[in-house]
């Protein structure tokens, strides 16, 4: 079987090197396998990325990601890092910078996406932004004393607040032994705080929709300053899920790491799975097995599938149509027991390893499978009955949150998100994966770039997903390799029948096990299509058993990041669908 | 002595109405539950009681027993007054409804209603329009953003639906030529008014629907949008009053008025007069249609926003209305 490898490397490309170099001839380049950075000094920053951003030849339009990695032993101490995308020319390219005085020039007049990254590096790494309008914390509270993700800063947190009554007991009946002190925990005080510097109230009320609320999916803490149901202005304060994923990765082997990617976008646990794996393969140079290639790919449609439905169901829920909701889960009902009678679990499954996935199919898994994709278009015309030509469903959601190209590339909006707006952005076409590039498929794209528009896409990926599931069941079926793991690559953890077999193999797990991948030096970034948008991987690997810094670029993230603009001017009502039309998971919004 | 007479009859009259009442709305949130159950394709009650038959009551047993709280902010009188006046008006719509001929039991004659006042079709309208000063009182004595919100989208709403539905019984009443809903079904006998003022039953549909806050108009308690609206500070049996007085004893009370109205109130179905089915049960059948209608509407489509509640009404709702009586009219003209 062979894949086809020609367009999976989508960093900048020779020639366009040349052309930065003659413009600026101080800048650095530093090649990986699959990572390219440009160094530039800090006080031509701006003008290079305006440069990059511009040039006719160049385009590098889109803003894709920013993060920091903590040197803690060079000065200055922190690197950013932008990764821009090139939409014409379907190129990207890193570019990196040193923050002296730990501080960098805001993109935020270049990219208005670049907002909220930046002030997720100032509350996690503590560098500041010059010329950032509003440069608050992103996950912490206001008032936060620490930086959490710099390396200094301890895994388990400083326990620097005393709270005696963890320890009220008399001494007699000790009940535990808690230490009374605990890690800084936010007061009433630190929240309105945290309240009031993102948001003035200059209309008649503030509404504080969520943090729990049943219209948010999730913990999302809106700010709506109404005048009468007229939101005039909108912030949002995120965090309340915040678990440090990242911070927890630099202290897991790679796969001691692959259960906490399930639990960021719960909903779509198998495709941010197979996004970290392939980023972690491609920088240990590992290539997993067809079979394997192929039963991912399966996995990670079916997967949409679900995460799909479950969108429709709550959305649908949310505007009013109660019954969508328990049809939609009738069908997810059915993937669930897919997954569950293949991985073994229903919504963490953890089920893709390193070099390939945990377990063959289990026999008879693609005749349900089979027997799915030909009962679910049916199902999937119920659905479309109800509500694509339903007038009360026409009237919530056309022109309601109309995005446009300019915008998608402002603010780095990807996934459906992007597609509405006519951009043809999707990882699956653009750099593809496993075997995305042996499977025929079509990327549906907008028109208006509303509500609606989502809606439709939405749907209709749901029908290309079966067609791409039902191409890689007759695949699977035809393969005569059964191998469903790369064992034989010494850094991939071998099977369980192998380890009991023989010696070599224990000692291989074992030391797998306890020391972790000892992934070679180097810096990646790989990204899978989510449903949620592009969920990126941006791995920096000093040789040891764990990443040195694994940034995650959430697609939920970005996409998030428009809704005050969109929703400025229009009522809650709409909030609801425009929320619900953007789909964001909190899990993977606060990683 | 005869005063004495009518009022003890009319009293346990009233007691029969009401405790009748209950007891149906109780049994009505069963249908109610059943029916969506079937529609999404799950079986609804089930376990207590056969086919959980025993549920409103264990449903009811369960709202009486929670605790009561009010919280601190609130202005405990208009909160208190609230959940009493969203239910109490719809209650006692009951007394100008008929539900049937008089007949004779024992040489007693008996009417199935409480009274048969002349103007019993303006009274039907008023008790609805001060039940919801109930959901208004609501959202404005919680003292919270929520509620108020959706006391204030029910009020955008009233004022729309109300001028509608204020001409669309109109055309009923040109035909008949009185305000009691007895003689009006009465004028029923040969055509049910059904056919001139089919205009005007759209437009009943659309009112009853956002009187009762069911699905495409249930702006007011959207709980997506405004977690409960106007109930949200709402617990235990207030909170109960307000559903079950709008979803079930509304719902139940206006699809009996519609039914006399449009649909011949207790006259047989046109050809199945020669059945030997008293008036009582034809009316019943047809509320039951009716009020299933309603229910169907309200597990199918989505919600409207209030804007485009308020864009309906005027926009659409109240034209046809004044055409429904433009046309019967010319009804009256041409038929007399």
């Amino acid at each position: 079987m062979q894949f086809s490898d020609k367009k999976t490397n989508l960093w900048i490309d020779k020639n366009k090197l040349e052309i930065v170099k003659k413009s600026f001839p101080d800048v650095k380049v530093e090649e990986y396998e699959n990572a390219v950075f440009i160094h530039v000094k800090k006080d031509k920053l701006i003008d290079f990325l305006k440069f990059l951003k511009e040039a006719e030849e160049l385009q590098f339009k889109m803003f894709i990601d920013f993060t920091c990695v903590d040197y803690p032993f060079h000065t200055p101490r922190f690197l950013g890092v932008y990764f821009l995308f090139s939409p014409e020319f379907k190129q990207r390219v890193g570019v990196k910078c040193w923050a002296e005085n730990n501080s960098l020039p805001s993109l935020t007049g270049l990219w208005k996406g670049a907002k909220w990254a930046e002030r997720e590096a100032w509350d996690m790494f503590g560098v500041k932004f010059e010329g950032h309008e509003n440069l608050v914390r992103m996950f912490m509270w206001e008032s936060y004393p620490y930086h959490p993700l710099r390396k200094d800063f301890p895994l388990e947190g400083i326990a620097d607040t005393y709270l005696p009554s963890l320890n009220l007991r008399p001494d007699e009946i000790p009940a535990h032994n808690y230490s009374p002190y605990h890690t800084y925990v936010p007061s009433m005080e630190d929240l309105e705080e945290t309240e009031k510097k993102r948001i003035q109230k200059k209309a008649q009320i503030v509404l504080n929709w969520g943090p729990l609320h049943p219209g948010t999916h999730g913990t999302i803490w809106f700010l709506f300053d109404m005048e009468g149901e007229v939101i005039k202005d909108c912030d949002i304060i995120l965090g309340q899920l915040h678990r440090g994923v990242e911070k927890i990765a630099e202290t897991r082997t790679y796969t001691q790491f692959i259960p906490y990617t399930d639990r960021m976008d719960y909903i779509s646990a198998l495709c941010s799975q197979v996004a970290f794996v392939n980023a972690v393969e491609k920088l240990l140079g590992i290539t997993p097995p067809p079979r394997a290639k192929y039963i991912r790919t399966m996995m990670c449609e079916l997967q949409r599938i679900n995460s799909h439905l479950l969108w429709l169901g709550t959305y649908a829920l949310d505007l009013g149509a109660l019954t969508i909701f328990l049809y939609a889960f009738r069908e997810r009902e059915k993937i669930m027991d897919i997954i569950e009678g293949i991985a073994g679990i229903r919504l963490n499954s953890s089920y893709i390893r390193i070099g390939g996935v945990a377990q063959d199919l289990p026999e008879g898994a693609l005749d349900v499978i089979r027997h799915f994709i030909k009962d679910f278009p049916k199902r999937l015309e119920e659905y479309e009955t109800i509500l694509t030509k339903n007038r009360v469903w026409l009237r919530r959601n056309v022109n309601v949150g109309i995005i446009n190209e300019e915008q998608v590339y402002q603010y780095g909006l990807t996934g459906v998100v992007a597609r509405s707006a006519g951009v043809p952005y999707d990882i699956r076409m653009i750099q593809p994966t496993d075997a995305y590039g042996e499977v025929d498929f079509d990327v549906p794209l907008g028109k208006v770039g509303d509500c609606y528009d989502r809606y439709l896409l939405r749907i209709e990926e749901m029908k290309q997903s079966i067609r791409i599931v039902a191409q890689c069941v007759d695949k699977i079926e035809k393969l005569k390799d059964k191998k469903f793991i790369a064992s034989e690559n010494p850094y991939v953890i071998p099977t369980l029948e192998e380890v009991y077999n023989s010696i070599e193999s224990m000692v291989k797990d074992f030391n797998l096990r306890i020391y972790g991948e000892q992934a070679p030096e180097g810096e990646i970034y790989l990204s899978g299509e989510n449903p949620r948008g592009e969920l990126g991987f941006y791995i920096v690997s000093k040789g040891e058993g764990h990443p040195y810094r694994l940034r995650i670029r959430s697609g939920a993230f970005y996409n998030l990041q428009i809704f005050p603009e969109l929703i400025k001017g229009r009522t809650v009502a709409d909030a609801v669908v425009l929320l619900g039309s953007l789909d964001p998971v909190v899990g993977e919004t606060d990683r | 002595m005869e005063l004495l007479g009518t009022i003890v009859g009319i009293t346990i009259k009233s007691l029969i109405f009401i405790v009748g009442m209950f007891l149906a709305a109780a049994y009505l949130t069963l249908l109610e539950r059943k029916f969506a159950g079937h529609v999404q394709q799950r079986p609804g009650p089930l376990h207590v009681g056969s086919h959980g038959l025993l549920q409103p009551i264990a449903d009811a047993l369960k709202v009486l027993t929670k605790e009561d709280l009010v919280p601190d902010n609130v202005d405990k009188f208009l909160f208190y007054l609230a959940s009493l006046l969203a239910f109490v008006p719809s209650i006692m719509i009951l007394a100008v409804v008929p539900f049937g001929e008089p007949f004779e039991i024992f040489g007693f004659k008996i009417y199935p209603y409480v009274s048969d006042v002349n103007v019993g079709l303006l009274l039907a309208l008023a008790f609805g329009s001060i039940s919801l000063y109930g959901v208004i009182f609501a959202g404005w004595a919680s003292n919270s953003k929520y509620p108020m919100l959706g006391s204030l989208r029910k009020a955008a709403v009233l004022i729309g639906y109300e001028v509608a539905l204020g001409f669309a019984i109109a055309g009923p009443i040109m035909q008949a030529g009185t305000f009691s809903l007895r003689e009006i079904v009465e004028a029923q006998q040969g055509l049910w008014f059904i056919i001139p003022n089919i205009l005007g039953f759209v437009v009943i549909v659309f009112s009853v629907l956002a009187e009762t806050g069911r699905t495409p108009f249930d702006v007011q308690e959207a709980e997506a949008e405004l977690v409960g609206g106007y109930v949200t500070e709402y617990s235990a049996m207030k909170f109960g009053l307000f559903p079950l007085a709008e979803w079930y004893i509304a719902t139940f009370v206006l699809s009996a008025i519609t039914v006399i109205l449009f649909f011949g109130g207790w006259n047989p179905l046109p050809l199945l007069g020669w059945l030997p089915i008293p008036g009582f049960i034809w009316f019943m059948l047809k509320l039951f249609a009716v009020f299933m209608f309603f229910l169907w509407v309200h597990w199918t489509v989505p919600r409207y926003r209030v804007d485009q509640i308020t864009e309906l009404a005027w926009k659409v709702m109240l034209p046809l209305a004044l055409a429904n009586i433009f046309i019967v009219a010319i009804w009256i003209m041409i038929f007399g």
